[in-house]
């Protein structure tokens, strides 16, 4: 009973002085460190993954892939600030890496859709899954 | 901790704007509709560049991408005929798809909590004088629209540690440029050129 009672008593004292699950979250709304970051850019880049394997009209998987490559850039920028805020030498790779992203992802999207306004003299279609002239 | 106070008020709302604009994104049936919600969510996550004090990168997202692939985008969907697409937005392996990317999703998720509940990726402790200007509090007194250093530091880093890289996006950019115009011209145009 004794030992019982002493359980109890250090259980109690347990749950007083460690903060409950609801102030955990409160706690973790109120400071946004960098993984909060990270998760959200990985909710949005299995979004675009997604987009591009279920969608048929060619221009909206291109769409889905510029969803994927503005996830990747969070990322960049997230760890480029932490890296600032730790005083990290070069903070600003991740910045300037986020630049180059960004002109590939114009490059790519010029290209694509001239190559998309091409296939669509010829086939007279933007549907992915009746454009299968290479497929096994 | 990189945002507190208001700063995180903002951060969760663009979060909850990013998230939904990059779910209709996906699944919006009108392209037009679709290209519409991917600015909203270019948009949302530009701001929180800014909140990242990145202010040149926050605005060449917001001048290359709302300014002009989504404009090329749109431009391109008054080109082509898409009526038949809105009628079946999802190809046939839809299932199989969402069900490989929700996996894809939950593994990076998984490894990105694993690392977190590790300690892995933030554990180094802050230097104490970059501390120092980290937890200094605002002088009420200063002058308003002090300017920030990011774009300098940003140039500079861009004109001395990455010179080639730069060097070789602009001969990219220049070979995209020529390629779709040589790819966008029609039968009757490349007759008359060649």
């Amino acid at each position: 009973m004794m030992t019982f009672l002493a359980l109890a008593a250090s259980w109690a004292a347990r749950q007083a002085s460690e903060p409950s699950l609801m102030e955990r979250y409160v706690q973790g709304l109120k400071e946004v460190d960098a993984s909060k970051f990270l998760v959200l850019s990985a909710i949005i880049f299995s979004l675009g993954m997604g987009g591009v394997l279920i969608r048929r009209n060619i221009i909206v998987i291109f769409m889905s892939v510029e969803l994927m490559l503005s996830a990747a850039n969070l990322n960049f920028i997230a760890f480029a600030r932490y890296w600032q805020t730790q005083g990290g030498l070069y903070a600003y790779n991740g910045h300037v890496m986020t630049i180059f992203v960004i002109v590939v992802a114009a490059a790519e999207a010029a290209l694509g859709l001239g190559l998309l306004l091409a296939l669509y003299r010829n086939r007279e279609t933007i549907a992915a899954d009746e454009i299968n002239l290479l497929k096994w | 901790m990189l945002l507190v106070g208001w700063e995180a008020v903002f951060f969760w709302m663009l979060t909850l704007v990013a998230l939904f604009a990059a779910v209709f994104t996906v699944s919006a049936r009108n392209p037009v509709h679709c290209a519409l919600f991917l600015i909203s969510t270019l948009i949302a996550k530009g701001a929180l560049f800014l909140l990242l004090r990145a202010e040149f990168v926050a605005g060449a997202q917001i001048l290359v991408y709302v300014g002009g692939i989504l404009v090329l985008f749109l431009f391109v969907l008054m080109l082509v005929n898409t009526r038949s697409e809105v009628e079946n937005p999802f190809n046939r392996q839809d299932k199989v798809g969402a069900f490989i990317a929700a996996l894809v999703g939950l593994a990076i998720l998984g490894a990105v909590t694993y690392t977190q509940q590790r300690g892995g990726f933030f554990k180094t402790k802050p230097s104490a004088d970059r501390m120092a200007i980290e937890n200094a509090k605002p002088d009420p007194n200063a002058p308003a629209g002090v300017i920030s250093a990011d774009t300098e530091t940003l140039g500079v880093t861009l004109y001395t540690r990455a010179v080639l890289p730069f060097e070789i996006a602009s001969v990219l950019l220049l070979m995209a440029i020529v390629g779709s115009v040589l790819l966008a011209r029609d039968r009757r145009q490349e007759e008359t050129y060649d």
